[in-house]
């Protein structure tokens, strides 16, 4: 029933009144101006309110739609079926070599991303050198070929093999030579490799050949003892070392093994024992080792052989002629070291650099006078690093010169670079019917090739080495080769007639059949552990058997040759080595240990000597010499011997890739010949030359002003006083502060750092750098003074005057003689404060404490005020000016899908306008606390390892737990000579120092 | 209302015939009328400088702090320096308006409107720094403590920077509402004489003022509310800026005497600022007679007493860094007077301690060129007293290794240069829409201060004659009252 109620909607509808009446007869109370819409007048109406609606209400939709655009997903497809051995955010480690050493191979879900040394080697097993833990750029490098190459052009493996074999076969049935150049080959498939080449082609010459050769000291050692090799050092067993321009820690022979051994009577450990060897050096340049020295000798390269000549007169009590005359500071170190030298006899060692044969014969001389044979110097186990034979490859030029060679393979060898009379070399090339080289990329000798047989890089192939006799190393892929290469052996056993042979099995039988015979040793025994060693027993010591007197006549009169008012001394880096490893950004960007010069060579004179040549900082000088000449930057060195320019080979590559092409300039044509040896002194003029360039330097005040940051002693001292000098509070004294002490009830991660251990070579660098995803910023950017390494090692000079030393900018102005100075390295991080000065000024708390003791950054959080690195007092924060990871002007790093691969997902990398800085390797500490409570045990000393620690050869970082009393750290840290840099502002850093002692005649 | 005040105080206001009428028509007249030539040369270079401004800083945005100069080790160095600079320059307003007004020192009343936008301007382009120089400046809002999604996350009460935002953002706020509720009553003046669009305009912002004795009676109330609040805000914002330095623990930075020293520092180059422009606003737009003699003397003896305290500050400093015994400290002043940034700290020295104390002759500190050449001398050293503190102080710091030197890049350049533009382009701007000068308030200075009621009053007798001679002796150095006018005056 409906209801009856009526609602008028006015007094109008009650009265029905006749406006009503009629207005209600419509649909709508008052008429709709449709028409008047709908005309044009209607459209030109002052305000067109629907219109303005309409147009309103469609942007609004189309902008609201148009900004609906999906974010692309990328989706992380997980295995569908899950390899047994590979468990995503697990890392796998796999026993491989690089250069010899046994490492290991870090891979994360089928990726490798680092290298670390393989501490259970029982050759090489403390930390990696710089090239080493670069080396995983090198494998995801763009710049390397990606197919093989046949004239210029890509090509398949089938076509390229068929053109080799009947290149080799038309030299052979010619009966012309196939030159087979290659680096050093200590790898025994390889070895075997070429042998079946030869056994397919009886023409094959295998010629090996170095950049930097050590063919002299074969040819001495031939001479000595009628045995043509290399020795190993075993410095461990000196007590007293005399190197005469051997940069042994550095660059020369084996400096990683040497490192390791020789800091084995320098380190903390051995003080504690009150042992300390005692180093004496003469040389030319400052070096890496030079650094080290406990007495450093500036001596010309000319004046080499008579120091030798007359350490021989000394030490034997003859008088050869030829004996250094000039130079007072020298006799009077030969006549102590000589002393020294006698008195260790047995543990005592002279080595020399010199490339000279008869140099050489002169040290071996004095080594075996000295007894060094019996357990220094080892000619049993000797070091197969260097086998380069310079003569061979000079006949090699002329042979192809006169058309005696038919084709020539290439294997690993850049000649054409390398070699100090390029363009005869290339001339050579282009005579010779027939070139292959087998490189990963078109460098200077295989653009000159007809085919490329492209290599793939260790990482992608089986091989093994051989770093000195008896002794071998494993090599085995952690990954399909990323482009379409193939490994050398392949290729060498592909022109052999082998096609159907696997690495895999080629290798595993060259081991079972002739390496691993007897030893009761299985091939998978060998994958695990990655190396064999069957090290020969020693045996006596050998006689000498050359001639010293005319040995030293010949070396005397080959130093004459050389001698003059400037002499250049040529070098091969310690960190960029001989130019093989060029296009290697993170090489590139470590600073030279001692002069912090990053991505350039250049002329290093002393300061006195640049005033006589008028040149300054940023000033650049031609050098000429050997029919070439250069214009370098200069760099002032203090150390550097009066009247000599060192510079460094390596440099000026042409055809490594973006990132090495034209970096620095090419010293190899200043190298020289002696005896058919390579000589890398030589003498040369130089004159200022018009230009400014200044040099990429991470450091460049030199001098640590009197400050007391960095603390040091001599041994004498530190026998009488372990604590000398190192500050130690030896009373009670009340300090106040300001801020609550942060507990850390768990664990405390600290650090102890040995300033004595530490040779400054830089691998921790680069270690941090993979480790951490680092970005590697080019040289205008280190200009800018911006590098991104979050460990650096300060270098700093004292300069030694009339045994006085300087440490000021305005005292050092008044020195006349830059030829003394002493060096510390003082590696710095982040030393994770607990009072740290950064957490405190940063406005949103992107920097904060932990329980553990250490210092985070949050990145997510930090919106990139820089405060805290303003009030950072050790400056080890970097800041991301650029988003480095997506910037065309970082091309040479990481801005590309291949090196991107190498980066470790267990580090975020950091987008622009962030802070970041040492984490103490978090998330290995995070991954050794899962692991152990997984394993549900209590977390040991030593199962965390920070990536600088872990890469160190010297061993000159200790990280672990402090609230465990007998953790490793924690007996270092209670040493009587550690001392916190700038513990006077207690900021509380956790990183304890301990003294750099040295063992001065003056003690 | 007519007052007696003493005929030893000099008048504020000179000119014949001064009306309320003649006070309205003469200082509205920029914004009643169009633009000189001359506003519009000044404004196409102001506006020049604004749009390399944009430029600079959009450039900065896009690629990233890296252009600018900075470094590993010189974190800050022409942004902070700027900035700095910037909020310095802002205190004299709200010193004027505030404190002026506290201790009734009505001359305050014909300078402080400008001061007052300068200050607000002056805070702007301090505050796009604050931004500018994040490297993530599109989150810079996480500086205020506002509940967030990621958590608990809160700022640090701890930093100084957090600080200095609610420093900063308080002294602004409360300067642009001194400010604005200064400019009602003139607001409403120029609505009352307006028409169409304009008047409409000028209703909404003058907030429906109606000119009764109660909205007199409010309006002194805020007024005074306003500088009660502001007159701590002058000490405390320059002190909390100071401490962005002085809670540090950078040689250079870390120490006590800032506060003071930064505060006067701040008076020191915002009476410059407010010296500069109005030298040039009184002559280009015929204030002559509201901006006098009196004042730019006035502002001349604060700038010569400010300097002197800057001055004695560095004496301190230097003296307080060798009796520290702390090396570190030490060496930080020994680089500034003979390091690689000498030149800087004697260009500071020369421009903030040397020319300030010309002040001490009256033909200088009346010497209206002079003068202005001074004002822009003195802020060319307030700019490098910032620079010196900021920039060599961190560039050699603790480890000898890090020392490194700081070059600037055209970005850097630009956004300095762009931030000046950006400020008169601002100010400029004030000059055409808003009355340079508080035409209220000078009104109220008529019937007491001005030349003529104290001319009448002398006419009146109500002076002894000592005091007349006095103060006509004292007229002579205005330049807007003549000879003439002088000997017109008789007892």
């Amino acid at each position: 029933m409906g209801s009856n109620k009526k609602y008028w909607k006015g007094l109008e509808e009650l009265e029905q009144t006749p406006a009503f009446v009629e207005k209600s007869k419509g649909e709508f109370s008052e008429s709709i101006p449709v028409e008047n819409v709908l005309n044009e007048a209607g459209l030109s109406t002052k305000t067109p309110r629907r219109d303005f609606l309409k147009t309103l209400g469609f942007g609004l939709g189309a902008v609201t739609l148009a900004s609906c655009n999906r974010t692309p997903i990328r989706k992380a497809v997980p295995y569908i079926i899950k390899p047994e051995e590979v468990t995503p955010g697990i890392p796998n480690y796999y026993a491989s070599s690089f250069n010899g050493r046994s490492v290991l191979v870090k891979t994360r879900e089928g990726r490798p991303i680092a290298l670390e040394v393989n501490a259970d080697s029982t050759d090489i097993n403390q930390g990696t050198d710089a090239v080493t833990a670069a080396a995983i750029l090198d494998l995801y490098d763009m710049s390397k070929l990606q197919d093989p190459q046949l004239d210029g052009k890509k090509t398949d493996w089938g076509k390229l093999d068929t053109t080799v074999k009947k290149a080799l076969k038309k030299a052979n049935d010619a009966g012309k030579e196939i030159s087979l150049v290659s680096r050093t080959v200590n790898s025994p498939s390889t070895l075997l490799a070429i042998a079946k080449l030869k056994e397919e082609f009886e023409t094959v010459n295998h010629i090996q050949v170095d950049p930097v050769s050590y063919s002299g000291i074969i040819q001495a050692n031939k001479e000595s003892f009628d045995k043509a090799v290399v020795p190993t050092y075993h410095l461990e067993h000196a007590n007293v070392v005399v190197s005469v321009a051997a940069d042994f820690l550095g660059s020369w022979l084996d400096g990683q093994r040497h490192t390791q051994d020789y800091i084995k009577t320098r380190d903390y450990k051995s003080l504690k024992d009150g042992k300390m060897s005692r180093h004496i050096q003469f040389e030319a340049g400052l070096s890496l080792t030079g650094t080290n020295a406990d007495v450093r000798i500036a001596v010309k390269p000319s004046e080499e052989a008579a120091v030798l000549v007359s350490l021989y007169n000394e030490i034997t009590g003859s008088s050869q002629s030829g004996a250094l005359s000039t130079n007072k500071k020298a006799q009077t170190a030969i006549q102590l070291a000589a002393k020294e030298l006698k008195l260790n006899r047995g543990n005592a060692v002279v080595v020399a650099g010199s490339n000279d044969a008869q140099v050489q014969i002169l040290v071996n001389a004095i080594n075996a006078e000295l007894d060094a044979y019996n357990q220094i110097i080892d000619l049993e186990s000797y070091s197969k690093q260097y086998a380069g034979d310079d003569a061979s490859f000079k006949k090699f030029v002329d042979d192809a010169h006169a058309g005696r060679i038919g084709a020539a393979i290439f294997v690993d060898a850049n000649p054409a670079y390398t070699h100090y009379k390029a363009e005869e070399v290339e001339k050579a090339i282009k005579n010779i019917e027939f070139t292959v080289s087998l490189s990963d990329r078109k460098d200077e000798t295989a653009s000159l090739a007809n085919a490329i047989a492209t290599s793939c890089s260790f990482f992608e192939s089986w091989g093994d080495a051989s770093i000195r006799e008896g002794f071998y190393t494993i090599v085995q892929p952690t990954i399909n080769p990323l482009f379409n290469s193939r490994q050398i052996e392949k290729s060498l056993l592909a022109w052999a007639g082998d096609r159907e042979t696997s690495a895999y099995d080629f290798v595993r039988k060259n081991w079972e059949e002739n390496i691993l015979v007897d030893s009761g040793k299985s091939w998978k025994e060998i994958l695990q552990s990655g190396f064999f060693d069957n090290t020969p027993s020693e045996s006596a010591a050998p006689s000498f058997s050359g001639n010293v007197t005319d040995a030293i006549n010949k070396a005397t009169q080959a130093a004459k040759e050389i001698a003059g008012d400037i002499e250049l001394h040529l070098y091969e880096p310690s960190v960029m080595r001989d130019g093989h490893h060029a296009n290697n950004a993170y090489l590139q960007e470590v600073p030279d240990p001692v002069s912090k010069v990053t991505w350039d060579n250049y002329a290093a004179i002393n300061p006195k000597f640049a005033e006589e040549l008028g040149v300054k900082e940023k000033g650049k000088i031609k050098i000429k010499a050997n029919g070439y000449e250069a214009d370098l930057p200069v760099l002032i060195q203090p150390g550097q011997a009066m009247g000599t320019i060192s510079v460094a080979l390596g440099y000026g590559r042409t055809k490594v890739g973006k990132a090495g092409n034209n970096v620095g300039i090419n010293a190899y044509p200043f190298v020289s010949e002696i005896n058919g040896n390579k000589r890398f002194t030589v003498k040369a003029s130089a004159e200022k030359t018009a230009g400014i360039y200044e040099l990429a330097q991470t450091q460049t005040h030199h001098t640590i002003e009197g400050r007391n940051i960095i603390r040091e002693t001599n041994f004498q001292k530190y026998l009488e006083d372990p604590s000398s000098e190192s500050g130690q509070f030896k009373d009670e004294h009340k300090t106040y502060d300001l801020w609550n002490k942060y507990e850390s009830p768990g664990h405390k991660w600290v650090m102890a750092i040995d300033l004595n251990a530490c040779t400054g070579c830089g691998s921790c660098i680069v270690a941090c750098n993979v480790e951490n995803n680092v970005p590697v910023v080019g040289r205008d950017e280190v200009r800018r003074r911006r590098e991104m390494h979050w460990i650096r090692i300060d270098r700093y000079y004292t300069i030694e005057e009339d045994d006085k030393k300087y440490t000021k900018e305005h005292d050092i102005k008044n020195v006349e003689d830059f030829e003394n100075v002493s060096v510390v390295h003082q590696p710095m991080l982040c030393q994770h404060c607990d009072h740290a000065p950064c957490e405190t000024v940063c406005p949103v708390l992107a920097t904060v404490h932990s329980s553990e003791g250490l210092n985070h950054m949050a990145y997510n959080r930090c919106f990139g005020t820089r405060y805290c690195a303003n009030n950072c007092p050790y400056k080890v924060r970097r800041f991301n000016w650029f988003n480095y990871w997506n910037d065309s002007r970082f091309d040479n790093y990481l801005n590309n899908e291949f090196s991107q691969l190498m980066l470790n997902p267990d580090v975020t990398a950091r987008s622009r306008g962030v802070m970041e800085k040492c984490s103490m390797c978090i998330q290995r500490i995070q991954a050794g606390k899962l692991e152990a409570k997984m394993e549900n045990r209590k977390l040991e000393d030593g199962d965390i390892k920070t990536a600088c620690q872990v890469a160190c050869p010297a061993n000159a970082i200790v990280f672990g737990d402090l609230n465990d009393p007998n953790s490793e750290v924690s007996k270092a840290l209670r040493n009587e000579r550690v001392y916190y840099v700038l513990e006077e502002i207690n900021v509380q850093p956790n990183i304890g120092y301990m003294t750099k002692v040295r063992n001065t005649f003056e003690a | 209302m007519s007052s007696k005040e003493s005929i030893i105080r000099q008048p504020l206001v000179t000119g014949e015939n001064i009306t309320y009428a003649k006070v309205t028509d003469d200082i509205l007249l920029p914004v009643e009328n169009k633009p000189n030539k001359a506003w519009w040369i000044g404004f196409t270079i102001a506006g020049l400088g604004a749009l390399l401004w944009v430029v600079s800083v959009g450039y900065t945005f896009w690629e990233g702090i890296g252009v600018w100069g900075l470094n590993k080790t010189v974190g800050w160095a022409w942004d902070i320096t700027d900035f700095v600079w910037w909020v310095g320059i802002g205190h004299a307003g709200t010193l004027i308006s505030a404190v002026l007004l506290i201790f009734k020192q009505n001359w305050r009343n014909s300078i402080n409107r400008s001061a007052e936008a300068m200050t607000i301007f002056a805070v702007i382009c301090a505050a796009t720094y604050v931004v500018a120089h994040m490297g993530r400046p599109w989150l810079a809002y996480w500086i205020f403590p506002i509940p967030n999604q990621f958590g608990s996350l809160w700022v640090n009460f701890n930093s100084p920077l957090v600080w200095d935002a609610f420093a900063i953002s308080t002294y602004f706020t409360v300067s642009l509402v001194f400010w604005f509720c200064g400019l009602l009553p003139d607001i409403a003046t120029v609505r009352d004489r307006a028409t169409g669009l304009k008047r409409k305009i000028y209703s909404i912002l003058s907030l429906g003022w109606n000119g009764s004795v109660k909205t007199w009676q409010r309006f002194e109330i805020v007024a005074l509310i306003l500088a009660g609040i502001s007159t701590p805000l002058v000490l405390s914002v320059h002190t909390i800026v100071s401490m962005d330095f002085a809670t540090s623990i950078v040689p250079g930075w870390h120490t006590t005497i800032f506060p003071p020293y930064f505060v006067a520092g701040a008076i020191f180059s915002g009476f410059a600022m407010v010296q500069t422009l109005l030298l040039v606003l009184r002559k280009v737009m015929n204030f002559e007679d509201y901006i006098t003699m009196f004042h730019i003397e006035a502002m001349n003896i604060i700038i010569l007493v400010t300097g002197s305290i800057v001055g004695i500050a560095y004496l301190t400093e230097l003296f307080i860094a060798w009796y520290s015994g702390s090396e570190y400290e030490l060496y930080a002043f020994q680089n500034r007077i003979g390091g690689p940034y000498a030149w800087a700290y004697w260009s500071m020295m020369t421009c903030n301690v040397i020319s300030p104390q010309l002040f001490w002759f009256k033909k200088i500190r009346t010497s209206i060129p002079i003068s202005w050449v001074l004002s822009i001398v003195v802020n060319i050293g307030m700019w490098f007293e910032r620079f010196v503190i900021i920039v060599t102080s961190l560039h050699r710091d603790y480890l000898p290794s890090s020392w490194a030197m700081f070059y600037p890049t055209w970005v850097d350049v630009g956004i300095f240069v762009g931030s000046v533009g950006l400020f008169f382009t601002l100010f400029l701007l004030f000059l055409r829409f808003l009355p340079g000068i508080a035409v209220a308030e000078v009104k109220m200075l008529l019937k007491s201060s001005s030349l003529q009621h104290k001319k009448k009053q002398i006419e009146e007798g109500l002076f002894p004659a000592d005091q007349v001679e006095f103060f006509k002796e004292r007229l002579d150095m205005y330049d807007s009252v003549t000879e003439e006018e002088i000997s017109e005056i008789q007892n």
